[in-house]
Protein backbone atom coordinates (compact mmCIF):
# COMPACT_ATOMS: atom_id res chain seq x y z
CA UNK A 1 0.00 0.00 0.00
CA UNK A 2 1.04 3.56 -0.77
CA UNK A 3 1.00 6.62 1.52
CA UNK A 4 -2.51 8.42 2.05
CA UNK A 5 -2.51 11.99 3.34
CA UNK A 6 -5.68 12.95 5.31
CA UNK A 7 -5.83 16.55 5.71
CA UNK A 8 -8.80 18.05 7.95
CA UNK A 9 -9.26 22.17 9.20
CA UNK A 10 -9.55 22.25 12.88
CA UNK A 11 -10.41 25.53 14.61
CA UNK A 12 -7.15 25.92 15.59
CA UNK A 13 -4.99 23.28 14.67
CA UNK A 14 -4.28 21.42 11.04
CA UNK A 15 -4.44 17.55 11.38
CA UNK A 16 -3.09 15.18 8.64
CA UNK A 17 -3.65 11.67 9.00
CA UNK A 18 -1.42 9.69 7.19
CA UNK A 19 -2.07 5.80 6.05
CA UNK A 20 0.28 3.76 4.53
CA UNK A 21 4.17 3.71 4.21
CA UNK A 22 6.47 6.42 4.30
CA UNK A 23 9.60 5.99 2.81
CA UNK A 24 11.88 7.86 0.33
CA UNK A 25 9.88 7.46 -2.78
CA UNK A 26 6.72 9.72 -0.70
CA UNK A 27 7.87 11.26 2.14
CA UNK A 28 8.43 14.47 0.19
CA UNK A 29 4.82 14.51 -0.91
CA UNK A 30 4.26 14.14 3.22
CA UNK A 31 6.56 17.31 3.57
CA UNK A 32 4.80 19.45 1.04
CA UNK A 33 1.25 18.90 2.38
CA UNK A 34 2.65 20.18 5.34
CA UNK A 35 4.45 22.78 3.86
CA UNK A 36 1.82 24.25 2.37
CA UNK A 37 -0.66 24.49 5.62
CA UNK A 38 2.33 26.46 7.13
CA UNK A 39 2.14 28.66 4.18
CA UNK A 40 -1.21 29.55 5.03
CA UNK A 41 -0.13 30.38 8.35
CA UNK A 42 -1.64 27.10 9.99
CA UNK A 43 1.87 26.20 11.77
CA UNK A 44 -0.07 24.43 14.73
CA UNK A 45 -0.03 20.71 12.92
CA UNK A 46 -0.93 17.59 14.47
CA UNK A 47 0.20 14.35 12.53
CA UNK A 48 -1.56 11.25 13.27
CA UNK A 49 0.76 8.52 12.56
CA UNK A 50 -1.40 5.47 13.82
CA UNK A 51 -2.14 4.38 10.12
CA UNK A 52 1.24 4.12 9.11
CA UNK A 53 2.35 0.98 9.25
CA UNK A 54 6.32 1.79 8.11
CA UNK A 55 8.19 4.33 8.28
CA UNK A 56 12.04 5.12 6.83
CA UNK A 57 14.48 7.96 8.11
CA UNK A 58 13.28 9.73 4.76
CA UNK A 59 9.93 10.37 6.76
CA UNK A 60 11.62 11.41 10.30
CA UNK A 61 13.54 14.17 8.01
CA UNK A 62 10.93 15.72 6.97
CA UNK A 63 8.89 15.89 10.05
CA UNK A 64 11.81 17.68 11.37
CA UNK A 65 12.54 19.77 8.53
CA UNK A 66 8.64 20.97 9.00
CA UNK A 67 8.72 21.29 12.85
CA UNK A 68 11.81 23.42 12.66
CA UNK A 69 10.13 25.95 10.38
CA UNK A 70 6.68 25.87 12.12
CA UNK A 71 8.63 26.74 15.42
CA UNK A 72 10.20 29.65 14.02
CA UNK A 73 7.08 31.07 13.42
CA UNK A 74 5.60 30.02 17.29
CA UNK A 75 4.07 27.04 15.79
CA UNK A 76 4.41 23.42 16.46
CA UNK A 77 4.00 20.02 15.45
CA UNK A 78 2.86 17.31 17.23
CA UNK A 79 2.73 13.53 16.49
CA UNK A 80 -0.21 11.54 17.62
CA UNK A 81 -0.83 7.69 18.28
CA UNK A 82 2.55 6.30 16.79
CA UNK A 83 2.65 2.16 16.20
CA UNK A 84 5.39 0.19 18.66
CA UNK A 85 8.07 0.16 15.91
CA UNK A 86 7.47 3.69 14.93
CA UNK A 87 7.79 4.75 18.17
CA UNK A 88 10.53 2.73 18.30
CA UNK A 89 11.89 4.20 15.32
CA UNK A 90 11.75 7.59 16.61
CA UNK A 91 13.35 7.02 20.30
CA UNK A 92 16.31 5.46 18.22
CA UNK A 93 16.56 8.99 16.80
CA UNK A 94 16.27 10.80 19.76
CA UNK A 95 13.06 12.22 18.78
CA UNK A 96 10.85 11.30 21.38
CA UNK A 97 12.37 14.17 22.97
CA UNK A 98 12.36 16.81 20.14
CA UNK A 99 8.73 15.88 19.21
CA UNK A 100 5.79 15.86 21.72
CA UNK A 101 4.09 12.33 20.96
CA UNK A 102 0.24 11.61 22.03
CA UNK A 103 -1.06 8.73 22.41
CA UNK A 104 -4.43 9.64 20.78
CA UNK A 105 -5.40 12.28 18.01
CA UNK A 106 -7.86 13.95 20.36
CA UNK A 107 -4.75 14.55 22.83
CA UNK A 108 -2.73 15.57 20.20
CA UNK A 109 -5.45 18.17 19.21
CA UNK A 110 -6.50 19.43 22.88
CA UNK A 111 -2.85 20.28 23.64
CA UNK A 112 -3.02 23.54 21.33
CA UNK B 1 24.40 -22.77 5.27
CA UNK B 2 21.20 -22.12 4.01
CA UNK B 3 19.55 -21.82 1.10
CA UNK B 4 20.45 -18.19 -0.83
CA UNK B 5 17.36 -16.22 -2.07
CA UNK B 6 18.30 -13.76 -4.38
CA UNK B 7 16.59 -10.73 -6.15
CA UNK B 8 18.10 -8.00 -8.29
CA UNK B 9 16.49 -4.72 -8.98
CA UNK B 10 17.13 -1.22 -11.05
CA UNK B 11 18.91 1.12 -8.98
CA UNK B 12 15.74 3.29 -8.69
CA UNK B 13 13.97 4.42 -5.42
CA UNK B 14 11.13 3.15 -7.19
CA UNK B 15 12.14 -0.26 -6.72
CA UNK B 16 13.22 0.03 -3.17
CA UNK B 17 10.10 -1.36 -2.07
CA UNK B 18 10.09 -4.40 -3.91
CA UNK B 19 13.38 -5.02 -2.15
CA UNK B 20 11.56 -4.01 0.95
CA UNK B 21 8.84 -6.88 0.52
CA UNK B 22 11.50 -9.43 -0.68
CA UNK B 23 13.62 -9.21 2.82
CA UNK B 24 10.40 -9.36 5.01
CA UNK B 25 9.08 -12.37 3.48
CA UNK B 26 13.15 -14.28 3.48
CA UNK B 27 12.75 -12.41 6.75
CA UNK B 28 9.75 -14.02 8.28
CA UNK B 29 10.27 -17.37 6.76
CA UNK B 30 13.92 -17.67 8.97
CA UNK B 31 11.74 -17.38 11.91
CA UNK B 32 12.39 -13.39 12.98
CA UNK B 33 10.11 -11.98 15.49
CA UNK B 34 7.56 -9.07 13.76
CA UNK B 35 9.39 -6.64 15.61
CA UNK B 36 12.99 -8.18 14.06
CA UNK B 37 11.53 -7.95 10.49
CA UNK B 38 10.68 -4.84 10.48
CA UNK B 39 14.30 -3.85 11.74
CA UNK B 40 15.74 -5.40 8.62
CA UNK B 41 13.13 -4.13 6.42
CA UNK B 42 14.54 -0.29 7.53
CA UNK B 43 17.76 -1.57 8.08
CA UNK B 44 17.30 -2.85 3.71
CA UNK B 45 15.45 0.40 2.58
CA UNK B 46 18.06 2.95 4.14
CA UNK B 47 20.92 1.06 2.81
CA UNK B 48 19.45 1.15 -0.75
CA UNK B 49 18.40 4.31 -0.67
CA UNK B 50 22.14 5.49 -0.04
CA UNK B 51 23.21 3.58 -2.60
CA UNK B 52 20.71 4.76 -4.92
CA UNK B 53 21.11 8.73 -3.47
CA UNK B 54 24.86 8.65 -3.30
CA UNK B 55 26.12 5.43 -4.90
CA UNK B 56 24.37 6.01 -8.36
CA UNK B 57 23.77 9.70 -7.64
CA UNK B 58 20.16 8.94 -9.32
CA UNK B 59 21.39 7.92 -12.02
CA UNK B 60 21.77 4.42 -11.83
CA UNK B 61 18.57 3.08 -13.77
CA UNK B 62 20.67 1.28 -15.86
CA UNK B 63 22.22 -0.11 -13.36
CA UNK B 64 21.19 -3.49 -10.80
CA UNK B 65 21.40 -4.03 -6.91
CA UNK B 66 21.11 -7.82 -5.72
CA UNK B 67 19.86 -8.44 -2.74
CA UNK B 68 20.45 -11.85 -1.26
CA UNK B 69 19.22 -13.05 2.03
CA UNK B 70 20.02 -16.57 3.93
CA UNK B 71 19.89 -18.14 6.77
CA UNK B 72 22.66 -19.44 8.74
CA UNK B 73 21.96 -21.42 11.98
CA UNK B 74 20.45 -18.30 14.11
CA UNK B 75 21.97 -15.59 11.97
CA UNK B 76 19.75 -13.74 9.17
CA UNK B 77 22.28 -12.54 6.45
CA UNK B 78 20.83 -10.03 3.99
CA UNK B 79 23.54 -9.10 1.68
CA UNK B 80 23.83 -6.10 -0.72
CA UNK B 81 26.02 -6.22 -3.84
CA UNK B 82 26.38 -3.06 -6.59
CA UNK B 83 28.51 -1.25 -8.60
CA UNK B 84 28.55 2.20 -7.83
CA UNK B 85 31.58 3.70 -6.97
CA UNK B 86 33.27 2.67 -3.72
CA UNK B 87 31.65 3.73 -0.44
CA UNK B 88 32.02 2.40 2.66
CA UNK B 89 29.29 3.84 4.63
CA UNK B 90 30.76 2.71 8.02
CA UNK B 91 33.01 5.26 7.25
CA UNK B 92 31.23 7.96 7.89
CA UNK B 93 30.88 9.49 11.24
CA UNK B 94 27.00 8.68 12.71
CA UNK B 95 24.71 11.37 14.11
CA UNK B 96 24.28 12.16 17.38
CA UNK B 97 20.62 11.36 18.60
CA UNK B 98 20.75 13.43 21.80
CA UNK B 99 21.74 16.64 19.72
CA UNK B 100 19.17 19.28 19.90
CA UNK B 101 16.60 20.27 17.41
CA UNK B 102 18.49 23.59 16.15
CA UNK B 103 21.89 22.24 15.19
CA UNK B 104 20.42 18.75 13.81
CA UNK B 105 21.60 17.89 10.89
CA UNK B 106 19.07 16.19 8.28
CA UNK B 107 21.58 13.49 6.66
CA UNK B 108 22.83 10.57 7.86
CA UNK B 109 20.38 8.46 9.63
CA UNK B 110 20.36 5.77 7.37
CA UNK B 111 23.58 4.69 8.26
CA UNK B 112 22.65 5.17 11.62
CA UNK B 113 19.50 3.15 11.73
CA UNK B 114 21.53 0.56 9.83
CA UNK B 115 23.77 -0.04 12.60
CA UNK B 116 21.67 0.07 15.86
CA UNK B 117 18.93 -2.12 13.80
CA UNK B 118 20.99 -4.77 12.59
CA UNK B 119 23.44 -6.96 15.18
CA UNK B 120 26.18 -6.72 12.69
CA UNK B 121 27.34 -4.60 10.14
CA UNK B 122 29.98 -4.88 7.56
CA UNK B 123 31.28 -3.35 4.25
CA UNK B 124 34.16 -4.92 1.55
CA UNK B 125 34.78 -3.88 -2.07
CA UNK B 126 35.35 -6.78 -3.76
CA UNK B 127 35.78 -6.87 -8.16
CA UNK B 128 34.65 -3.67 -8.50
CA UNK B 129 31.52 -4.02 -6.45
CA UNK B 130 30.37 -3.00 -2.90
CA UNK B 131 29.19 -5.44 -0.71
CA UNK B 132 27.39 -4.49 2.18
CA UNK B 133 26.44 -7.55 4.61
CA UNK B 134 23.61 -6.63 7.56
CA UNK B 135 23.01 -9.59 9.93
CA UNK B 136 20.62 -10.04 12.57
CA UNK B 137 20.71 -12.48 14.80
CA UNK B 138 17.07 -14.99 15.76
CA UNK B 139 16.04 -15.22 18.82
CA UNK B 140 14.18 -18.24 19.75
CA UNK B 141 10.81 -17.56 20.74
CA UNK B 142 10.59 -17.02 24.62
CA UNK B 143 14.03 -15.57 24.81
CA UNK B 144 14.62 -12.14 24.98
CA UNK B 145 16.89 -9.98 23.43
CA UNK B 146 16.92 -6.64 24.40
CA UNK B 147 19.74 -4.91 22.50
CA UNK B 148 19.39 -3.14 19.61
CA UNK B 149 22.17 -4.56 17.96
CA UNK B 150 24.80 -2.95 15.83
CA UNK B 151 28.02 -1.10 16.98
CA UNK B 152 26.17 0.62 19.39
CA UNK B 153 24.36 -2.48 21.29
CA UNK B 154 23.75 -3.06 24.42
CA UNK B 155 22.91 -6.17 25.02
CA UNK B 156 21.02 -7.16 28.25
CA UNK B 157 21.13 -11.11 29.19
CA UNK B 158 18.12 -12.29 30.95
CA UNK B 159 17.93 -15.66 32.97
CA UNK B 160 14.77 -16.49 34.49
CA UNK B 161 15.94 -18.15 37.81
CA UNK B 162 12.26 -19.11 39.10
CA UNK B 163 9.33 -18.58 37.84
CA UNK B 164 8.54 -14.67 39.64
CA UNK B 165 12.46 -13.94 39.52
CA UNK B 166 15.15 -13.11 36.80
CA UNK B 167 18.52 -11.67 36.77
CA UNK B 168 18.98 -9.24 34.23
CA UNK B 169 22.58 -7.92 33.19
CA UNK B 170 23.00 -4.60 31.80
CA UNK B 171 26.06 -3.34 30.41
CA UNK B 172 27.84 -0.21 29.71
CA UNK B 173 26.54 3.40 29.60
CA UNK B 174 22.92 3.77 31.02
CA UNK B 175 21.87 7.37 29.15
CA UNK B 176 19.23 8.27 27.46
CA UNK B 177 20.08 7.09 24.83
CA UNK B 178 20.33 3.16 26.06
CA UNK B 179 17.99 3.24 28.91
CA UNK B 180 14.85 2.58 27.40
CA UNK B 181 16.38 -0.86 26.01
CA UNK B 182 16.81 -1.89 29.98
CA UNK B 183 12.97 -0.15 30.83
CA UNK B 184 11.51 -2.33 27.89
CA UNK B 185 13.01 -5.25 29.52
CA UNK B 186 12.06 -4.61 33.12
CA UNK B 187 8.88 -3.68 31.52
CA UNK B 188 8.09 -7.20 29.96
CA UNK B 189 9.61 -8.85 33.14
CA UNK B 190 7.23 -6.94 35.44
CA UNK B 191 3.87 -7.92 32.81
CA UNK B 192 5.59 -11.30 33.10
CA UNK B 193 4.80 -11.76 36.44
CA UNK B 194 8.67 -11.75 37.12
CA UNK B 195 8.70 -9.33 39.85
CA UNK B 196 12.06 -9.95 41.55
CA UNK B 197 14.06 -8.18 39.71
CA UNK B 198 18.03 -8.97 40.15
CA UNK B 199 20.31 -6.51 38.27
CA UNK B 200 23.56 -7.76 38.20
CA UNK B 201 25.20 -3.99 37.46
CA UNK B 202 28.98 -5.62 37.08
CA UNK B 203 29.43 -4.28 33.60
CA UNK B 204 27.69 -0.80 33.84
CA UNK B 205 30.23 1.99 33.53
CA UNK B 206 27.72 4.78 33.84
CA UNK B 207 24.44 5.58 35.00
CA UNK B 208 22.38 8.88 33.95
CA UNK B 209 19.20 10.24 35.04
CA UNK B 210 17.02 8.67 32.61
CA UNK B 211 19.06 5.58 33.99
CA UNK B 212 18.24 6.28 37.39
CA UNK B 213 14.32 7.18 36.44
CA UNK B 214 13.57 3.85 35.02
CA UNK B 215 14.92 1.81 38.17
CA UNK B 216 12.95 4.06 40.42
CA UNK B 217 10.14 3.17 38.18
CA UNK B 218 10.47 -0.42 38.48
CA UNK B 219 10.96 -0.57 41.68
CA UNK B 220 8.10 1.24 42.28
CA UNK B 221 6.30 -1.30 40.27
CA UNK B 222 7.80 -4.16 41.48
CA UNK B 223 6.90 -3.47 45.10
CA UNK B 224 3.79 -2.44 43.97
CA UNK B 225 3.20 -6.29 43.41
CA UNK B 226 4.95 -7.50 46.67
CA UNK B 227 8.20 -7.68 44.93
CA UNK B 228 11.49 -5.82 44.88
CA UNK B 229 14.78 -4.56 42.49
CA UNK B 230 17.91 -5.74 43.99
CA UNK B 231 20.90 -4.80 42.66
CA UNK B 232 24.60 -6.08 42.79
CA UNK B 233 28.25 -5.68 41.90
CA UNK B 234 27.99 -1.82 41.39
CA UNK B 235 31.33 -0.34 40.57
CA UNK B 236 32.42 2.13 42.29
CA UNK B 237 31.50 4.98 40.21
CA UNK B 238 28.03 4.15 39.98
CA UNK B 239 28.39 3.55 44.20
CA UNK B 240 28.81 6.88 44.42
CA UNK B 241 26.15 8.37 41.75
CA UNK B 242 23.71 6.47 44.05
CA UNK B 243 24.78 8.31 47.01
CA UNK B 244 25.08 11.69 45.53
CA UNK B 245 21.03 11.06 44.76
CA UNK B 246 20.02 9.11 47.93
CA UNK B 247 19.50 5.82 45.79
CA UNK B 248 21.68 3.37 48.50
CA UNK B 249 19.00 4.52 50.51
CA UNK B 250 16.24 3.22 48.23
CA UNK B 251 17.46 0.21 46.56
CA UNK B 252 18.70 -3.08 48.17
CA UNK B 253 22.37 -3.03 47.73
CA UNK B 254 24.39 -6.46 47.13
CA UNK B 255 28.67 -6.75 46.63
CA UNK B 256 27.46 -9.79 44.83
CA UNK B 257 24.67 -11.43 42.63
CA UNK B 258 25.01 -14.54 45.25
CA UNK B 259 24.61 -12.03 48.04
CA UNK B 260 21.61 -10.76 46.68
CA UNK B 261 19.74 -14.23 45.70
CA UNK B 262 20.86 -15.69 48.98
CA UNK B 263 19.12 -12.54 50.70
CA UNK B 264 16.02 -12.74 48.65
CA UNK B 265 15.64 -16.91 49.61
CA UNK B 266 16.25 -15.99 53.29
CA UNK B 267 13.57 -13.43 53.23
CA UNK B 268 10.97 -14.76 50.71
Amino acid sequence: MAMEIISSQMKRVQLFEVVGRVDSTNASELGAAMDQAADEGRNYIVLDLGGVEYMSSAGLREMVRVLKRVKRSGGDLRIANPSERVREVLELAGLDSIFEIYPTQVEAVGSF
Amino acid sequence: MGEVNSLSIAARLEEVRDACDFVVRAAESSGLDERAVYHCQMAVDEALTNIIEHGYGYEGADSTIEIRCQTENDRFIITLIDDSPAFNPLEHEAPDPDEPLDSREPGGWGIYFIRRLMNEVSYERENGRNRLTLVKHIVPAGELEAGQGGEAELPFPVRKIESDAVVITPSGRLDSNTSPKLERVLNLMLEEGHIWLFLDMTEVTYIASSGLKILVSAWRRAQDQKGDVLLSGLQPRIVEIFEMVGFDMLFKIFPTLEAALAARSKTG
